[in-house]
């Protein structure tokens, strides 16, 4: 064929200018370590980069999420931990306040105990988070939950609880609200309480109270009340009889698949009342529970309204030590989800920075190598050039 | 009888011409285009001299350049597909590079925006957090304006690019006819200078370059050019012109029209091929849809976190307001219009949005909507009133006034949406990361039925910040506020002023729930998980796709139409360089063949020459011989 003096020029040159296109090129990714420089060199791979990088924060994301949930609920189990040993100091101060060799004296410096142990569970409700959010005021985080205001207990924060996403779909609650640890508390056995009636005249003493039957308990309020010192009539709050019988001081009474125990000796007109547990929060049981230490005992009436009042305390305190149990127990399997979904997180951002790594990551070795073939291919290119355009018929004319 | 010095002349004369084409060869060795050009010798006619016939010498038959018209043909082609891949890629790239930079694109910047919802949900009484989602979102906003605006002046590009590819071709469209002129003047091809073709070919090269077109050489040697779908540009000695015109609706979109005999006629869907093609293909199949669906994406995005937003409480107990401003679809009327019609549309449905231009036409009775890409008819419902709008791909179009048969507005659905997102919100407490109402069971319940957090179902109830009390006159009715009675069926939804609350388990009597206005609660951040939510619930092309990926399929269709057009160009790189090489070797000089030429001509002068001294040899033999 035949070539032309301008044609080989512009060829070799195009040639050359190929070569240095594609050095630089290799060179690009070299010193940018990516094997992508722009989408179009791999737009499929592109699109799977962004969204794995997409992935990849969201992952980052919900880990820091986890560990703002992960903080809070600490601070719970801690706080929760702390409630639980005042209750539990609490519950052994009732017991030692009911023995029959202790004095009202004696009686009264274990209530001033007492009554510190509520001012520091009040404190414990009102922590923080140890950045200022109340750890128990559910979504009302701009006053301090709890607070005695005219001699009773209120909570002023709401029932909410704030869920943190800390997987993708999945979400944990970073704490539980005032309201459902401290406040929301049933007395009694949890569905059914029985208390005497503040005017007895007798001795009677209210223990241990039982369900046997739930199914032919119907919720109402039921007053027990002596005729004389053996027998008695059960009415409903309508005054309608329910049922009557006699009874024996230590025997059990029951109704309507309801049981307690009431030991002591009764008089006529004593009422006792059993009706469903109302709620009661763990503030005004322990203060109701000092109240019935500090009374002065003088005779067997005023002991037994001692003794039912610190029986009634003492169950009411088990009932919240099992809240505070449940609530505990709520808040380590929050805490266990939550680490083995970091985990989980963890797996998967690894995954996906080798996929991306896969993708967009340059293959050194290979890219040297490559780079190195270019060069010298374009060392030859260049010489060759040169030697054959020294070749001119010219120089012999 | 022809005498040996006569034809020792010719020879001189001949081999002199043959020196200086030779010559011309060399001195045109660089020059692009320039076809060598060959002497063709012949010998001249003898005489009779009775016993036969003796050559008169050599004559020059013609001056031929080298030159094949299938390979110029060729060459043609491929210079107007390199063109216009060329000029594609270039464009593409800087597209593809801005939307796809991480630095420069959107979607790290709408990763950290909705990454700051996460982190204000988290601890929602945050006003450092709530700060920083504020900075995100005017960062996002921002991005949103700067691709727009970057978009906007590659648009700006296109259009010079538009102008100066027309102002070359009409340029070189009249310097075609004028060589036409000279050529047909001198008497066509075999008159005229052989380095005229040369130099129309080169015209008709570049001119292949910025457009593509088809020729066809007349019988008196001028060439017509045609472009297009066979419109005349060239004609003898005639040149048509192109023009840039500006469109009726909007004057920053430029058009090309064809200026023939009979008017001007829009040329931009025929002309393909070469810089022009390039620029308007890129305007219409690459930069235009991705504005459309950047437009697209700030809308979803924007309306999406607004409505949401505004289904939320703040922290100073009033319901969320508008977080971003973004446009809604443009209006732009016709030049022509002669009434006093006006248009409002609005963005009805964003899964029904397609991003489109459309056209609505007013026919003298009815109004008619086309696509304005495609001028494909668009079916419409309602009757375009502010009650019943018309209803169209996702939009609602109101008209009013008096419009005049044949007037027309152009919609602009989405396109100029991502320049006009901006953060409205300046207040850390006014963003709205509560729920707006709260549900409460009363501390005092007997019965175990619990109540679940309440859910808005509508945003706009007038009641829905005031109180609502569910109280249970049995286990199995209830009454709301101490009025009526209603069935209580365990776990069915109740709806109350726009909430929705579940109440499941077994109620006493007397048990009260209360549905109120969530105000005070800093911590709540039910809205705040729903805002996080937006980035992945899908809303556009009916709900199926998410802000993220409907932006994530504008970089792929960008990415992958550049990678297309990459390996076109080089492909197209190849094949004109083999149609280069093609033609040059046919046409082009090589030096060493002229050097052999001059050798072999010098030494032809050189022996005619001789042969002069022989012929005057003989004369002198003559004269001598005369002189005795």
């Amino acid at each position: 064929m035949r070539t032309s003096t301008l044609g080989s020029y512009q060829s070799g040159l195009s040639l050359m200018q190929r070569m240095q296109a594609a050095i630089d090129h290799t060179q690009k990714q070299v010193s940018t370590g990516r094997r992508l420089l722009t989408p179009s060199d791999d737009p499929l791979g592109a699109t799977r980069a962004l969204e794995l990088r997409e992935s990849l924060a969201g992952l980052a994301q919900f880990d820091r999420n986890a560990t703002m949930a992960q903080n809070r609920l600490s601070h719970e189990e801690s706080a929760l931990a702390s409630v639980n040993n005042v209750l539990q100091r609490v519950r052994e101060l009732a017991l030692q306040a009911n023995n029959a060799t202790q004095s009202n004296e004696t009686r009264a410096q274990i209530a001033v105990e007492m009554r510190e142990h509520l001012d520091q569970l009040v404190q414990i409700a009102n922590q923080t988070d140890g950045n200022g959010r109340y750890l128990f005021a559910g979504g009302k985080l701009d006053a301090a939950p709890v607070a005695k205001v005219g001699g009773s207990y209120t909570y002023s924060g709401d029932q909410g609880q704030r869920l943190v996403e800390i997987g993708d779909g999945r979400f944990v609650a970073d704490g539980d609200s005032g309201d459902a640890v401290f406040f929301r508390v049933r007395t009694g056995n949890g569905t059914v309480q029985a208390l005497p009636d503040g005017a007895n005249t007798g001795s009677g003493v209210i223990g241990a109270v039982g369900t046997a039957d739930m199914a032919a308990w119907v919720p109402d309020r039921y007053t027990v009340e002596f005729l004389d010192d053996t027998n008695y009539e059960v009415r409903d709050s309508g005054g309608a009889l329910v049922t009557s019988g006699a009874h024996a001081s230590g025997e059990e009474l029951g109704f309507l698949g309801v049981r307690f125990e009431l030991s002591g000796s009764v008089a006529a007109g004593d009422r006792f009342v059993v009706e469903a547990s109302p709620n009661q929060d763990v503030f005004s049981t322990i203060d109701k529970l000092a109240s019935a230490i500090e009374m002065s005992v003088i005779d067997d009436t005023s002991g037994a309204v001692q003794t039912n009042g610190i029986n009634a305390g003492l169950r009411d305190i088990d009932q919240a030590i099992g809240r505070i149990l449940d609530v505990r127990t709520q808040v380590g399997s929050r805490l266990a989800a939550i680490e083995s979904q970091v985990d989980n997180n963890s797996n998967q951002s690894l995954i996906a920075t080798e996929l991306l790594a896969d993708i967009e990551d340059l293959d050194y070795a290979e890219a040297l190598s490559r780079l190195s073939q270019q060069i010298s291919t374009l060392e030859a290119a260049q010489q060759s050039f040169v030697a054959a355009r020294q070749l001119s018929l010219f120089d012999y004319l | 009888m022809p005498s040996v010095m006569n034809t020792s002349l010719t020879g001189m004369l001949a081999f002199q011409r043959a020196l200086a084409v030779t010559s011309h060869n060399i001195a045109n060795a660089n020059t692009p285009g320039y076809s060598r050009q060959v002497v063709d010798f012949s010998a001249r006619p003898g005489t009779g001299v009775g016993s036969g016939y003796i050559g008169g010498g050599v004559q020059i038959s013609s001056v031929r350049r080298m030159y094949d018209d299938l390979l110029g043909e060729n060459l043609q082609t491929a210079t107007t597909g390199q063109a216009r891949f060329s000029t594609l890629n270039d464009l593409a790239s800087r597209l593809d590079a801005l939307l796809a930079d991480p630095d420069t694109g959107l979607s790290s910047s709408l990763q950290s925006f909705f990454g700051a919802v996460q982190d204000v949900a988290s601890d929602p009484a945050s006003i450092p957090a709530r700060q920083a989602l504020l900075g995100e979102a005017s960062s996002v906003a921002e991005r949103f304006q700067s691709l727009d605006g970057q978009l906007d002046d590659i648009g700006k590009e296109v259009n010079a690019g538009v102008r100066g590819a027309v102002g070359d071709i009409n340029r070189l469209a009249s310097s075609i006819a004028e060589v036409n002129q000279r050529i047909a003047v001198a008497g066509g091809l075999d008159r005229a200078p052989v380095d005229l073709q040369d130099e129309r070919d080169r015209l008709v090269r570049e001119l292949s370059g910025k457009v593509g077109v088809t020729t066809a050489l007349q019988d008196d040697g001028t060439l017509s050019v045609f472009i297009g779908s066979g419109q005349t540009l060239v004609i003898g000695n005639n040149a048509q012109e192109l023009a840039v015109q500006q469109s009726e609706f909007d004057p920053t979109i430029v058009n090309v029209v064809y200026k023939g005999s009979a008017g001007t006629a829009s040329m931009d869907r025929s002309l393909t091929g070469g810089e022009l093609g390039a620029y308007l293909e890129f305007r219409d199949s690459l930069l235009d849809p991705a504005r459309r669906s950047l437009g697209q994406t700030a809308t979803a995005f924007a309306s999406q976190f607004n409505a949401q937003h505004e289904s939320g409480m703040n922290l100073s107990g009033a319901l969320g307001e508008a977080f971003f401003d973004v446009a809604t679809p443009a209006v732009n009327g016709s030049a022509n219009n002669t009434g006093t019609g006006s248009v409002v549309a609005s963005v009805g449905d964003l899964g029904g949005l397609t991003g489109d231009d459309y056209v609505l036409t007013y026919d003298g009775s009815d109004y008619a909507l086309t696509n304005f890409s495609t001028g494909a008819a668009v079916p419409m419902t309602g009757s375009g009133t502010v009650g019943d709008p018309f209803i169209a791909d996702g939009l609602e179009l109101v008209v009013s006034g008096a419009p005049a048969a044949g007037d027309k507005v152009r919609i602009v659905s989405t396109a100029e949406a991502a320049g006009s997102v901006r953060s409205r919100i300046s207040d850390p407490t006014s963003v709205a990361i509560a729920a707006p109402t709260r549900a409460t069971a009363a501390l005092g319940n007997l019965g175990d039925a619990e109540i679940s957090q309440s859910v808005v179902t509508d945003i706009s109830d007038p009641a829905l910040l005031s109180t609502a009390v569910i109280e249970f006159t049995s286990a199995s009715t209830y009454t709301i506020n101490g009025a009526g009675s209603f069935a209580y069926t365990d776990g069915d939804p109740i709806t109350i002023n726009g909430s929705e609350v579940t109440i499941s388990g077994v109620p006493a009597v007397g048990d009260r729930f209360t549905i109120e206005a969530n105000s005070g609660a800093s911590g709540d951040n039910r809205n705040g998980l729903r805002l996080a939510g937006v980035q992945s619930v899908g809303v556009l092309a009916g709900g199926t796709v998410s802000i993220g990926e409907s932006h994530s399929r504008l970089i792929a269709a960008v990415g992958s139409t550049t990678h297309q057009v990459k390996s076109n160009l080089a492909a197209q790189d190849a094949l004109l360089t083999s149609a280069e090489d093609a033609v040059m070797s046919q046409s082009a000089v090589n030096l060493d063949e002229e050097a052999a030429k001059l050798i072999q001509y010098q030494q032809a002068y050189q022996a005619v020459a001789q042969v002069v001294a022989v012929a005057n040899s003989l004369f002198d033999s003559l004269l001598y011989a005369t002189r005795r």
